[in-house]
C-alpha cells in the first residue's frame, strides 16, 4: 500500500498543480490584475461584464463555436466516407497503409500545416492558380472557412482511425447474410455497420470539439492576428500579450467551461464505461 | 475485383490526393530558386533543384532542433515511465478512491492547456523559470505527466490481470513486480506513451512561445520566426516547415503503428 502510494505521488502531485493553475486562473479572473493594476484587487465579475461587451471577445466565441460545429459537421463527414472506403478494401496491407496515410497532418506541427496551406490559399500562385479560379480563400470571412477546412484537413484522420476501430468490431456474420440477402454495399454500411458505430460518433465529436475550442497555432501561424479568423484561444494569448492579464483570464474560464461542459462527462461515464474499469 | 472495391480505392484515391498535396508542395517548393518562387505555383515541380534553401534554413534551425531535442525527449521518455508507475498504482487500487482518481486525471488531461496560461507564466516567472530550457521542461512535464498516467492506464487495463495477480500470489512486492512483470508487458505502450508525448511536445508552439522570449528555445518559435521576415518567398519558409516538421514525421514513418496505438487507446481503450 504505502509502495503504491508513492509510486502514484508523481502523477498526483502533476495533476494538482494543473488544478492549482485552473482555481488560480479563476481567481485571477475576478481580480482586475493587468499593466495597470500590477497589484491585482478582487472586483468579482466585472472582468466577465466587460469581456461579454467586447465585440472582438464576442465574435472571437461566435467564431469557436462555429468551428466547433464545422470540424464536428464535416470532420465526422470525412471521416465514415474514408473509414467505410478503407473497411471495404480486402487487402489488409492496403487498409493499414492507407490508415496511417490519412493520419500523417497529425504528426505534422499545425505551426508547419499553417505556413504550408497559407501559400497554397495564395491569390496568385497558391491552388487558384491551378484551378483557374478567384477564389480568394484568405481574403475576409473566407479566411474563416478556408482555416476551419485546413483544421478538417488536420483532424480528420482521427475520426478515421475512431469509425475503423468499430467498423472492425462489427459482427462479419451479420454482414455477410446482409449481403446474402441481396443488400448492396451503402445499405450494409448505413443499416448494419453504422448503427453499430456510434461510440465512434461520440468520440470523435469529443476530441473535435476541445480542438476546435483550442484553435490557436494554425490560424495564427496562416493569418497571425487576423480579425477573421480570431478564437478564444487567440484572444486570450492577444489580452496575455498585452498584459490584460483579468481579462485574458476570464477568456480561459469561459474556454475551461464549455471543455468541462464536454470532458467532465466523459471521463466520468463515457470513458470509464468503455475502459470497463 | 468487386465494384464496392473498385469505388472504396477510387474514393481513397480522390481523397488521398487532397491529403498528399500540402506535403508534396512543402517538398518542392522547398527546393526552388529565388526566380522561381516569384513566379511559379506552389504546385508546379521545380525546374532546377535549388538545396541553398534547405541549407540555410538547416543552419537556423541547428540550434533551436538541438533545444527541442534535450527538453522534448527526456520529458516524454520520463513522463512516461513516471506515468506508468502511476498507473500501475492506479491498476492496484480498489474501489471509488480508484474511480475517482482516474477521472480527476482524465478532467485534467482532457482540458485544453491553454487556460493555464496566465498562471503557468506568473508560476515560472515566480521560480525564475521563465525563458530557460528548464522552464519549459517542467511546463511540459506539468502538462505530460498526468496525460502519460492516463494513457499508461488505459494501456494497463489491457493486460491480462491473472499475470500479475499470479506474482502477488507468490509474495512479490510492489516494485518487484511493477520492475519484472509490469515494465517488460508494458513495452509496447510505453514506446507508445513515450512518441505521442515526443511529437506533441515537438510540434507545440503555444508553451513555447509564452515561456520564452525570442525565436530560439524551441523549433516551433524559429519556424514561426520564418514568416515574419521571408516576406513574399516561400521557398524559404517550406524549406524552414520541412526542416522542423522532419524529425516527427520521420518517427511517424518508423513507428507510425506505435503512435496510432496511442490515438486508439486514448480514444478507444487500449483493446484495439
Amino acid at each position: 500500500m504505502k509502495t503504491q502510494l508513492f509510486f502514484l505521488i508523481p502523477a498526483l502531485f502533476f495533476a494538482g498543480v494543473l488544478y492549482y493553475f485552473m482555481l488560480w486562473n479563476v481567481y485571477i479572473s475576478i481580480t482586475n490584475y493587468s499593466i495597470l493594476h500590477p497589484r491585482p484587487q478582487l472586483v468579482g465579475l466585472e472582468t466577465f461584464a466587460s469581456l461579454f461587451s467586447d465585440p472582438d471577445f464576442v465574435s472571437a466565441l461566435a467564431r469557436t463555436l462555429l468551428w466547433v460545429v464545422v470540424l464536428v459537421a464535416a470532420g465526422n463527414l470525412i471521416a465514415i466516407l474514408v473509414a467505410s472506403a478503407i473497411y471495404n478494401i480486402e487487402s489488409l496491407r492496403a487498409r493499414n497503409a492507407a490508415t496511417a496515410f490519412f493520419i500523417y497532418p497529425l504528426a505534422v506541427s499545425l505551426a508547419a500545416s499553417g505556413i504550408i496551406w497559407r501559400w497554397l490559399f495564395d491569390p496568385d500562385r497558391g491552388i487558384d492558380a491551378a484551378l483557374g479560379a478567384k477564389i480568394l480563400w484568405l481574403q475576409g470571412d473566407n479566411a474563416f472557412w478556408s482555416a476551419a477546412l485546413v483544421s478538417v484537413w488536420v483532424y480528420a484522420g482521427l475520426g478515421v482511425l475512431f469509425y475503423l476501430a468499430m467498423f472492425y468490431n462489427v459482427d462479419r456474420s451479420q454482414i455477410e447474410s446482409a449481403y446474402i440477402d441481396g443488400a448492396g454495399t451503402l445499405s450494409v454500411m448505413l443499416r448494419v455497420v453504422l448503427p453499430q458505430s456510434r461510440q465512434a460518433l461520440i468520440i470523435a465529436t469529443v476530441f473535435y470539439t476541445l480542438f476546435a475550442l483550442q484553435m490557436f497555432d494554425l490560424p495564427y501561424t496562416m493569418l497571425f492576428l487576423n480579425p477573421f479568423v480570431s478564437t478564444l484561444v487567440i484572444y486570450t494569448f492577444f489580452k496575455f500579450a498585452t498584459l490584460y492579464f483579468a481579462t485574458a483570464s476570464a477568456t480561459a474560464v469561459v474556454i475551461l467551461a464549455l471543455s468541462a461542459a464536454i470532458v467532465i462527462p466523459y471521463s466520468m461515464f463515457g470513458f470509464r464505461k468503455w475502459l470497463r474499469i | 475485383m468487386k465494384a464496392r472495391v473498385v469505388v472504396s480505392y477510387l474514393i481513397i484515391i480522390a481523397m488521398g490526393a487532397v491529403w498528399a498535396i500540402p506535403l508534396y508542395a512543402m517538398v518542392v517548393g522547398s527546393l526552388k530558386n529565388l526566380s522561381e518562387v516569384m513566379t511559379s505555383s506552389v504546385l508546379s515541380p521545380p525546374t532546377a533543384i535549388d538545396p541553398s534553401n534547405l541549407a540555410s534554413a538547416a543552419g537556423r534551425l541547428a540550434v533551436p532542433l538541438l533545444n527541442t531535442a534535450i527538453v522534448v525527449i527526456p520529458v516524454a521518455l520520463a513522463a512516461a515511465f513516471v506515468g506508468a508507475m502511476g498507473a500501475y498504482a492506479l491498476m492496484r487500487l480498489a474501489g471509488s478512491i480508484r474511480d475517482g482518481l482516474i477521472t480527476g486525471i482524465a478532467v485534467a488531461t482532457y482540458l485544453p492547456y491553454q487556460v493555464a496560461l496566465v498562471p503557468l507564466v506568473d508560476f515560472m516567472k515566480t521560480l525564475g523559470l521563465y525563458n530557460t530550457l528548464p522552464g519549459l521542461a517542467l511546463a511540459f512535464s506539468i502538462f505530460y505527466i498526468p496525460f502519460a498516467t492516463l494513457m499508461m492506464f488505459i494501456f494497463m487495463t489491457a493486460l491480462p490481470r491473472q499475470v500479475v495477480e499470479a506474482a502477488e500470489i507468490d509474495g512479490a512486492s510492489d516494485f518487484t513486480l511493477f520492475r519484472s512483470v509490469v515494465l517488460p508487458l508494458m513495452g509496447p505502450g510505453y514506446v507508445s506513451t513515450a512518441i505521442f508525448l515526443t511529437i506533441q511536445g515537438w510540434n507545440n508552439l503555444f508553451i513555447p512561445l509564452v515561456l520564452t522570449r525570442g525565436y530560439g528555445k524551441h523549433v516551433m518559435l524559429t519556424l514561426f520566426s520564418f514568416t515574419g521576415q521571408t516576406g513574399n518567398v516561400y521557398n524559404q519558409m517550406y524549406a524552414a516547415a520541412l526542416i522542423a516538421s522532419l524529425p516527427p514525421l520521420l518517427v511517424f514513418v518508423a513507428l507510425g503503428r506505435y503512435f496510432i496505438r496511442g490515438l486508439l487507446a486514448l480514444g478507444t481503450g487500449g483493446k484495439a
